[in-house]
C-alpha cells in the first residue's frame, strides 16, 4: 500500500520549505496557463497564500504537487484579471474537419529537427503560445496539465474535477484547436521561406 | 474543392476517424480498432498528413519550456506572500 504523502507541517519555516521545493513547478505551470509574466506571478501569489491557508486542511491523501496544482488551478478560474484571449466557449469537433486538401495536407516544419530545435524558431514559438492563449480556459487547462505538465489524463481530470473521459475529450479538442491554429497562422506567411521565417509545408501534390 | 473530392470517404467516417486520433496517438485504444486507423491511414494521404501535424503539436507543447523565475522574483514574491498571510495570522 502506498504511504500517503507527508502532511506539510505549518510552521513560517515549513512553509518556506514547501516554497523554495515548488515554487518553480508553480510558476512553470501558472506560466503556461496565463501566457504572461506579470499574471503568472500573481497567480503564484494567489496559489501559496491559498496553500498557506490550507495546510491545516491538507490531508495528506494526495501528492503535495497535486494539491498546489488544484489550489492553482481553482485560482486561475477565480482570477478576473482583464486579460487578452478567447471568451470562454465550447469547442466542437465539427470545427476541425478540414474543408479542403490544402487545410488537410497543412504540416508543421519540424522534419529532421527535434521538437527542441524547432522551438529555437521564434516564429514557430509565439505562434504555439498564441495558439495555446486563444485556447479557452478550461481547455487550456487540460492541456497545459496533460500535455506541457506531463500529468496522467486521471491526476488532470482529478486537478479538474473531470472524469478522465471528460479530460480526454477536452484535451483531444484543445490539440486540434492549437494543430489547426499553427497551420491557419502558417498560411498567412506562404510567401516566406523557412529559414527565415516559419510555414508550414504542404506534402505532395 | 469539395469536400469529398478532397477526401475519399464522408464526412461521418472523417469525424469518426477525428475523433480517435488523440487516444491513437496516445496509445489508448485497443488493438482492433488501432490495426483498423493503420490500415485506413495507409490508404489516405491526407489522414496520414493530418496526423503527422497533430503528433508534432503535440510534441511541440511536451517541450515548450516557459522562462524560468528569476532568483529576485523568487525572493520578492515570497515576501508579498508572507506580508499578506502575516495579519491573518495575527487575526
Amino acid at each position: 500500500m502506498a504511504r500517503p504523502a507527508p502532511r506539510p507541517p505549518q510552521s513560517p519555516e515549513a512553509f518556506d520549505t514547501l516554497y523554495r521545493e515548488h515554487v518553480d513547478l508553480v510558476y512553470r505551470y501558472a506560466h503556461r496557463l496565463c501566457g504572461e509574466d506579470e499574471a503568472a506571478k500573481d497567480l503564484v501569489q494567489e496559489t501559496f497564500l491559498n496553500a498557506y491557508r490550507g495546510l491545516r486542511q491538507f490531508r495528506g491523501d494526495a501528492k503535495i504537487s497535486t494539491w498546489l496544482y488544484t489550489i492553482a488551478s481553482r485560482a486561475c478560474l477565480r482570477m478576473r484579471r482583464k486579460r487578452k484571449g478567447a471568451p470562454e466557449r465550447e469547442l466542437s469537433l465539427e470545427e476541425f474537419v478540414p474543408s479542403s486538401e490544402g487545410e488537410f495536407r497543412l504540416q508543421i516544419p519540424i522534419d529532421g529537427l527535434t521538437p527542441q530545435q524547432a522551438l529555437e524558431n521564434k516564429e514557430l514559438r509565439e505562434a504555439l503560445e498564441q495558439a495555446i492563449n486563444k485556447l479557452p480556459k478550461k481547455y487550456r487547462m487540460a492541456l497545459v496539465l496533460r500535455d506541457m505538465e506531463g500529468l496522467s489524463a486521471g491526476e488532470a481530470g482529478g486537478i479538474m474535477g473531470l472524469s478522465e473521459r471528460t479530460l480526454k475529450t477536452r484535451l483531444h479538442r484543445a490539440r486540434l484547436f492549437v494543430r489547426r491554429e499553427l497551420s491557419a497562422r502558417g498560411m498567412a506567411h506562404t510567401d516566406r521561406h523557412v529559414h527565415e521565417g516559419w510555414r508550414p509545408k504542404e506534402t505532395g501534390s | 474543392m469539395t469536400r469529398k473530392k478532397a477526401h475519399e470517404h464522408g464526412e461521418q467516417r472523417c469525424l469518426n476517424i477525428l475523433r480517435q486520433l488523440s487516444a491513437y496517438i496516445d496509445d489508448e485504444l485497443p488493438e482492433d480498432i488501432c490495426a483498423e486507423l493503420r490500415r485506413h491511414l495507409g490508404a489516405c494521404p491526407n489522414c496520414e498528413v493530418f496526423i503527422a501535424s497533430l503528433r508534432d503539436t503535440v510534441k511541440l507543447c511536451r517541450q515548450h519550456e516557459p522562462p524560468p523565475l528569476s532568483a529576485h522574483d523568487r525572493a520578492r514574491l515570497r515576501q508579498e506572500i508572507l506580508r499578506a498571510w502575516k495579519p491573518e495570522a495575527r487575526a
